[in-house]
């Protein structure tokens, strides 16, 4: 279990441990940094692999800078153990987020905290454990979403579109985006001509963005 | 038939003559007075110098127009002219001492006047009177005052020389008359020079044949024989262009006889007076011309050869024809010369009567030279006792003669000193003057240039202070719009960590404990479950409003260049609030604020303040739409308000819109003021600047 609050790994604990403990045997070990994370894996990859991975993905990043965030940890992971189950745990709830842990990890379990309840994440823990993936109504809401528009928007369109909800003007968004002013708008009247509003403003984009569940 | 004939003529021509008269007394009706009395004036000089009328009249008439002239008012230089003739006329007439009263008042009217050269001319006027008076130093006093103002005439550049050049050498030439007969030939050869250059200046020849006989009479007087004869002859023949070569011919040819006598060359002296005899028709009307030529033809044989029985025959006719004339002072000489004759005949006892004869004579026409020649014979041929008498006469004579020409030039040379020295204290005085007036012009020059500089310097101080202040300006809204924007960046940045901070760290809490608790409230049923789940489901929407607040706060991100629009919406906001004016203010999101310069935007700020400055004095307006707009690289600021406008080529020199102009200038910029247009209520400024 990966989260840097202790509060959260307790209430995880007083989750699993309470009722699971009669049909499994359970062992946790605890992390509440990247680095601390990411040498348990390792032992663990070597010793006992881990069954299954409680990530955050905002954690403190590791000391030489390599792992930054809970999302590249569960990449690491998935390389080391192969055959563990990742859950990613986390506060971010936005479409472009979801879309990118999503497209990286595609984790086991994916559960937005503010969803959760105890009994979902227990849910959610049986599923897994019986081979079943599990992800949050929000996770599947987004599946839902993005299946209503027969087209997809790649990362970068999503991050654009991310960006400008933020307020970053488009002059700006170089600075967010790897790619230069004519291309974001290029790709920013490419995604207009999608929603069919060409020639409409920013904020037009953006109503209609998240509309139809992009932003 | 005839006489009737003559007596219509005489009506016709009397009726002309009243038509005449008439008409003239018109037409000098219509002249004014003084015109009138010049006229009359003139009239009268007119019949003065008419010869025909009798002497009597003729000065009746002077007296007539001197009179109308003392009722002449205004001092003019026509006046002086008219006093000028009145003095000719009267010298014309022989009146000599009235014409120098009139020459008196006239030289007075001068100098009020200022006229230099009538001035010169009016000491002329006096020189000629004592010259003739025989009072040479008075004369030679005011010949010299004339050539002085002459000489100062001919250094200003008042005149054209040659305007005064024949007057001026008049002057000279009776200077040099003066100076010879003072014995003072050298000075008298200078003036005659300086004269002949005068006369040859102003081109009237008429005096020079004079000028040259002057020269050679000196030239003589001073043995220089050879230049004297030729002076003689260049008389003779500047004679010739003037047409009296006749005169001349006399004159020079008995001149050089003389000459040639001086020297004792007595053939020579008989051939020039023989050439002199040759104008027998002018001499036959000139009989004392024509019986000095006889006597000195005369004197000359006797010189060559005292038994030339010719001579005594000369002398004979001259005597005869000097007596019949009572030509006393040719008589004195033909007296002597007879004297002379029969002293070197041995006739002493006719000798002495001739001598008396020439000493009475000499002595009536003051004839200094010819009695110390009588005296001379006298001493000689008279008994001892008597001949002694005489000869102390002569010394007597002869050293009162020389006291007397050295007192002359004594004189003379006073009186120059004392001009020149008059003329150097006034000099001198007209140079301190000029100095003090120099020192005056300089000191008010200098003074004037101090305080040029000093007030130039002020200025300059003045715009220095004043460039400094719009400096310190500029540099207060650069500090208030960067401490706007750090405020700004401030502020989100603790915003952004409040956020974070929210949504990482007591949103994560709080999960764990809500978590906790339901994994609890699972495990445990002691009939409090329904209501821990209500506390946990309050605990998740909780947590729910804390998510919004921190992305309420994480999206809230103004960017920097917010800070700009920001202040200048500011400005709109407090200005319209205190005039009570709606507005409406957009910026474009697409302007960089940031890579804008602080000139730039300093301007556009003090324009947007200009405007509204302009709007809340004249416009009497309710709306005011502000806007930055960014199309092609230039922002564009347009102010537009529901007011009464203007008429641009009224208000076109007000300061408001003179600085805003100004500013627009210096950003390269455009600006348009479009008022009281169809399409626009009230008044609408737009200014373009590149970026």
């Amino acid at each position: 279990m990966i989260d840097d609050h202790p509060m959260i790994i307790e209430g995880y604990k007083n989750t699993l441990l309470g009722e699971n403990q009669k049909e499994y045997q359970i062992k946790i070990d605890i992390a509440s940094n990247c680095d601390d994370a990411y040498d348990y894996i390792q032992k663990s990859s070597k010793s006992t692999p881990y069954d299954m991975l409680f990530v955050d993905i905002k954690l403190p990043p590791s000391s030489d800078g390599k792992i930054t965030s809970g999302e590249d940890l569960a990449k690491h992971a998935k390389q080391l153990l192969p055959k563990a189950k990742v859950i990613i745990l986390t506060m971010h709830r936005e479409d472009h987020r979801i879309h990118n842990i999503l497209k990286n990890i595609n984790p086991s379990g994916f559960l937005i905290k503010s969803d959760l309840t105890s009994s979902e994440l227990l849910l959610a823990f049986n599923n897994i454990v019986s081979g079943t993936p599990y992800y949050s109504a929000t996770v599947n809401n987004h599946f839902r979403k993005m299946m209503t528009n027969n087209f997809s928007l790649d990362e970068k369109n999503l991050k654009i579109l991310y960006h400008l909800s933020r307020g970053v003007k488009t002059k700006n968004l170089p600075n967010y985006v790897s790619l230069s002013l004519s291309a974001i708008e290029k790709r920013k009247n490419q995604i207009k001509e999608m929603f069919s509003i060409a020639k409409a403003d920013d904020q037009r984009l953006l109503e209609e963005a998240r509309k139809r569940g992009f932003v | 038939m005839k006489l009737k004939y003559w007596a219509y003529a005489k009506v016709v021509c009397f009726l002309i003559v009243l038509l005449w008269a008439v008409s003239c007394t018109k037409e000098t009706v219509n002249l004014s007075e003084e015109t009138l009395k010049y006229n009359q004036i003139d009239a009268h000089l007119r019949d003065a110098l008419d010869g025909k009328n009798t002497k009597e009249d003729r000065l009746q008439s002077v007296d007539k127009a001197h009179v109308l002239y003392r009722t002449l008012s205004a001092t003019t230089s026509e006046k002086l002219q008219k006093i000028e003739d009145i003095s000719s006329a009267y010298y014309e007439l022989k009146q000599y001492e009235t014409s120098a009263k009139m020459d008196r008042k006239a030289l007075d009217l001068a100098n009020t006047l200022k006229d230099s050269m009538k001035i010169a001319k009016f000491y002329g006027y006096f020189g000629i009177y004592y010259r003739d008076k025989e009072k040479l130093d008075s004369a030679y006093i005011n010949f010299h005052k004339a050539d002085k103002i002459y000489s100062n005439l001919e250094r200003s550049t008042t005149y054209e020389p040659q305007v005064y050049a024949f007057e001026h050498g008049k002057i000279l030439i009776d200077l040099a008359n003066l100076s010879r007969k003072v014995k003072d030939y050298s000075k008298s050869e200078d003036l005659t020079v300086r004269a002949i250059k005068k006369f040859e200046l102003s081109e009237d020849y008429s005096y020079i044949p004079l000028s040259y006989t002057n020269l050679g009479t000196v030239a003589k007087e001073l043995e220089r024989y050879r230049d004297a004869v030729s002076y003689y002859k260049k008389a003779i023949e500047h004679s010739k262009k003037i047409s009296k070569d006749t005169l001349f011919g006399v004159l020079g040819n008995n001149n050089i006889g003389t000459v040639y006598k001086s020297q004792q060359k007595y053939a020579k002296a008989i051939e020039y007076y023989n050439k002199a005899l040759k104008y027998k028709p002018f001499l036959n009307k000139r009989p004392k011309k024509y019986a000095r030529l006889l006597d000195n033809l005369g004197y000359v044989q006797f010189l060559a050869n005292p038994d030339d029985p010719e001579a005594f025959a000369l002398f004979q006719k001259a005597y005869a024809i000097r007596d019949s004339l009572y030509d006393v002072v040719g008589l004195s000489t033909n007296n002597l010369h007879l004297a002379e004759y029969y002293k070197t005949m041995g006739n002493d006892s006719l000798a002495i009567v001739y001598g008396i004869k020439a000493q009475e004579a000499a002595s009536a026409t003051n004839n200094n030279v010819e009695l110390l020649q009588a005296y001379d014979i006298l001493s000689e041929v008279s008994e001892s006792e008597q001949g002694l008498a005489y000869a102390q006469q002569y010394i007597n004579l002869n050293d009162s003669l020389v006291k007397m020409e050295r007192a002359y030039v004594n004189k003379f040379a006073r009186i120059e000193f004392e001009t020149e020295e008059k003329v150097q204290k006034i000099e001198k005085i007209s140079r301190e003057n000029q100095i003090l007036i120099i020192t005056v012009l300089g000191i008010t020059v200098l003074s004037l240039l101090g305080y040029i500089i000093f007030r130039q310097q002020q200025r300059n101080k003045e715009l220095l202070f004043e460039q400094k202040q719009q400096q310190a300006n500029q540099e207060i809204y650069r500090l208030l719009l960067s401490q706007q924007t750090k405020l700004e960046e401030g502020r989100k940045m603790e915003q952004q960590r409040m956020s974070e901070e929210l949504h990482d760290g007591v949103l994560g809490r709080l999960f764990g404990v809500r978590l906790s608790l339901d994994g609890i409230n699972q495990r445990v049923n002691d009939g409090y479950t329904e209501t821990r789940t209500k506390y946990i489901e309050e605990l998740k929407s909780i947590e729910r409003e804390i998510r919004l607040i921190s992305h309420d706060l994480g999206t809230e991100t103004l960017s920097t260049d917010v800070a700009y629009v920001d202040v200048v919406e500011n400005l709109i906001f407090d200005l319209c609030e205190a005039h009570k004016l709606q507005f409406e203010f957009e910026s474009d999101e697409a302007i960089d604020w940031d890579i804008i310069d602080n000139q730039k935007k300093v301007n556009l700020f003090r324009i947007v303040q200009e405007s509204l400055q302009n709007i809340f004095k004249h416009a009497q307006a309710k709306n005011i739409k502000i806007s930055f707009d960014y199309v092609d690289d230039t922002i564009n600021l347009t102010i537009l308000d529901d007011g009464i406008g203007f008429k641009a080529t009224k208000v076109k020199k007000g300061i408001g819109l003179k600085n805003i102009t100004s500013r627009v200038r210096q950003m390269n910029g455009v600006v348009d003021f479009i008022s009281n247009n169809e399409e626009i209520p009230g008044t609408k400024v737009t200014v373009g600047v590149p970026i």
